[in-house]
């Protein structure tokens, strides 16, 4: 009110013909403008400045990826190459098989992870989301306790090998940590619980729906947002993911893109031993790039986020910012 | 007379909402969340039987379970090595600059975003300063070795020749690693701040421009004190993970560097090299256990703290 009162007060001022605190205000909201401005353009070079060190490794790594193998021995890895060359790419396509390989893995945990993950997810949220669901209390806390307290990496590690048995299979890269995480569940919770009023699903019932007939027809055609950010989540999650890789596969075939190029960090010579040898036979004559390959294997399993994010970052952000309140 | 209506009203209501609920047949509820619940218990309710590890003396041959019992001797043994110490220390160094640090840098690239949010070209920093978070650590490592490596555009370029060799030299990692943490995740942790900054009423800001108020004092009266509890809860989250660390920051972005150890070593990087290259069971279990127990504790507390602050944006 007292503001309000204010802006009248001072509006009734300044229209006051001639008056000196009529001048007096415009020449301070004059000045006033001019800072704002000015804090407006401050923010505005600081930004840049932050984006551009934000992007610049990543020029720097495409860059190195197409210099010419001796001029990356010579000069080391610049902005701006003085020779180009795609030879890194023409071996990678050389050895297409490992790379495609990796990056099949990839596709696929992703793919059947973020489907399963979002499956579970939904159908474990959508009872606790249910008022007239007597144990939901009991199955909220069963979930939320996962936050709270853990076995540690250790004891996960133990019970995943001797219990289940899933070293150096797929499901070693499927189903440890991603495949439903409490976090998703209590965001799917609030979305059920906030946006399906009850009186659609009374209603569904008075007409003798089926439970899961409610949960297929109405529940999951009226959930799309939300399933859309948490299947954002867990395929981002499924795609960037490497320590599964690193605990549990040591067989090649199975190294997904991320892990194969964790294995390549440690050991360059991988690639030479992994490639079939008919494929050897016919790179016999071409001499390994092995400085400027990192970078092209690199840049190639960035690749799909590069072009996927700028698609999906405004509908990412905004379940950043539904989830981040709660949990 | 209106009011015993209305009771009977209420009671009539009630009873019949207590006859619908009892007509809700719960098996087709139980099977949906049958999945979730065993996976849960696969995922991560036995794991939190396995801290009884951590008090035995792991034998193959009888199997986990089975061993016999050594109580805390675990403990005592990791507890007597230096690794303890540098491990613990680092973990908590890196964690409050990160916290301390993170939530200034977070804060500032929130209010510059929104004081430009109405520019076209915001639409594209935005993206830009997340971008780094969405790539896999394992990038980011080959990306920090693009600058730093033997062949590096440090190195070759900004030292011209006279190179560092930045992978054996433990003092420089502190400053790397949180240089290359806040490239990482600043612009990501921003998010959150955005979005409370942007939905504080505008016309606060525009009574307090007539008053005559700077830009610093807007910051200082109004953005500041309504998003206080947002900057309270975030931090206490961060405080309860006090003792976890970015497992790939520590391990990959170093190279898993031997040398480097005295400054980066972290709890999560030394359970994973002593569960897997050193293969010591014991000594990795003590200090998984050692974590999550410490962890749990740490975020009962913050959560007693923040009900005590404002109850609404407790956890629990």
């Amino acid at each position: 009110m007292r503001i309000i009162k204010r802006i009248i007060r001072t509006a009734n001022l300044c229209c006051r013909p001639n008056s000196r605190v009529c001048g007096r205000m415009e020449i301070k909201m004059k000045t006033k403008k001019n800072s704002e401005k000015r804090f407006q353009n401050i923010s505005l070079v600081i930004m840049l400045i932050i984006t551009v060190f934000c992007i610049m490794p990543f020029i720097l790594m495409i860059a190195a990826s197409i210099t010419d193998e001796n001029v990356l021995i010579k000069e080391g890895y610049r902005f701006w190459p003085s020779k180009i060359s795609f030879g890194s790419y023409y071996y990678l396509w050389a050895k297409r098989e490992t790379i495609f390989g990796a990056y099949g893995i990839s596709i696929l945990v992703t793919a059947v992870g973020t489907f399963i993950n979002v499956a579970l997810t939904s159908l474990f949220a959508y009872p606790l989301s249910r008022q007239d669901f007597k144990y939901r209390n009991f199955f909220a806390f069963f979930i939320f306790f996962t936050i709270l307290f853990n076995g540690g990496m250790t004891a996960s590690y133990i019970v995943w090998t001797q219990i289940f048995h899933i070293k150096n299979s797929i499901w070693a890269l499927l189903v440890p940590n991603y495949l439903m995480g409490a976090f998703n569940v209590l965001l799917v919770r609030n979305y059920y619980m906030a946006s399906i009023p009850i009186s659609i699903l009374e209603a569904a019932r008075v007409d003798g729906a089926k439970e899961i007939g409610i949960y297929t027809r109405i529940i999951l055609p009226l959930s799309k947002p939300v399933i859309i950010t948490i299947s954002l989540f867990s395929g981002m999650a499924y795609w960037n993911d490497w320590t599964n890789g690193l605990y549990y596969i040591t067989n090649t075939k199975l190294y997904s893109i991320n892990v194969y190029l964790n294995k390549l960090m440690n050991n360059i010579a991988f690639l030479k031993s992994s490639s079939s040898i008919t494929e050897g036979a016919n790179l016999a004559g071409l001499d390994l790039p092995s400085v400027g390959i990192r970078m092209s294997i690199a840049v190639i399993a960035m690749l799909p986020v590069l072009i996927i994010f700028p698609m999906i970052q405004a509908q990412l952000i905004k379940g950043v910012v539904i989830g981040g309140v709660k949990g | 007379m209106s009011s015993t209506h209305g009771i009977a009203k209420v009671t009539a209501r009630r009873r019949f909402i207590k006859r619908k609920t009892s007509r809700i047949n719960y098996v087709p509820l139980f099977i949906m969340m049958l999945p979730g619940v065993l996976y849960l218990f696969a995922n991560n309710y036995i794991p939190m039987f396995g801290i009884l590890i951590a008090f035995k003396k792991l034998d193959y041959s009888k199997g986990i379970f089975f061993s016999n019992w050594c109580g805390f001797e675990n403990f005592e043994y990791l507890f007597k090595t230096k690794d303890a110490f540098i491990m613990i220390r680092n973990t908590l160094c890196y964690n409050l600059i990160f916290i301390t640090l993170g939530l200034v840098v977070a804060l500032s690239i929130a209010i510059m975003m929104t004081e430009i949010g109405k520019k076209k070209i915001a639409k594209f920093i935005q993206p830009a300063i997340c971008f780094p978070n969405m790539i896999s650590i394992i990038i980011v490592a080959y990306l920090v070795y693009a600058f730093l490596g033997s062949n590096g555009y440090i190195n070759r370029t900004v030292l011209d020749g006279n190179g560092i060799k930045w992978y054996s030299e433990a003092k420089y990692w502190p400053f790397i690693l949180v240089i290359v943490n806040f490239w990482k995740s600043a612009g990501y942790s921003s998010i959150i701040y955005i979005a409370s900054i942007s939905g504080i009423d505008s016309s606060l800001y525009e009574a307090a421009k007539l008053d005559g108020a700077s830009k610093m004092q807007q910051i200082t009266k109004i953005t500041l004190p309504i998003i206080r509890p947002m900057i309270i809860l975030m931090l206490l989250l961060s405080v309860s993970k006090i003792f976890n660390s970015d497992f790939g920051l520590f391990l990959q972005v170093p190279m898993n560097s031997g040398m480097l150890f005295s400054t980066t070593q972290t709890i999560d990087t030394y359970v994973y090299r002593s569960l897997m290259e050193l293969n010591n069971i014991g000594m990795s279990s003590a200090a998984s256990v050692f974590q999550s127990v410490i962890g749990f504790i740490l975020v009962l507390l913050s959560n007693a703290f923040v009900r005590r602050i404002d109850n609404e944006s407790a956890l629990f």
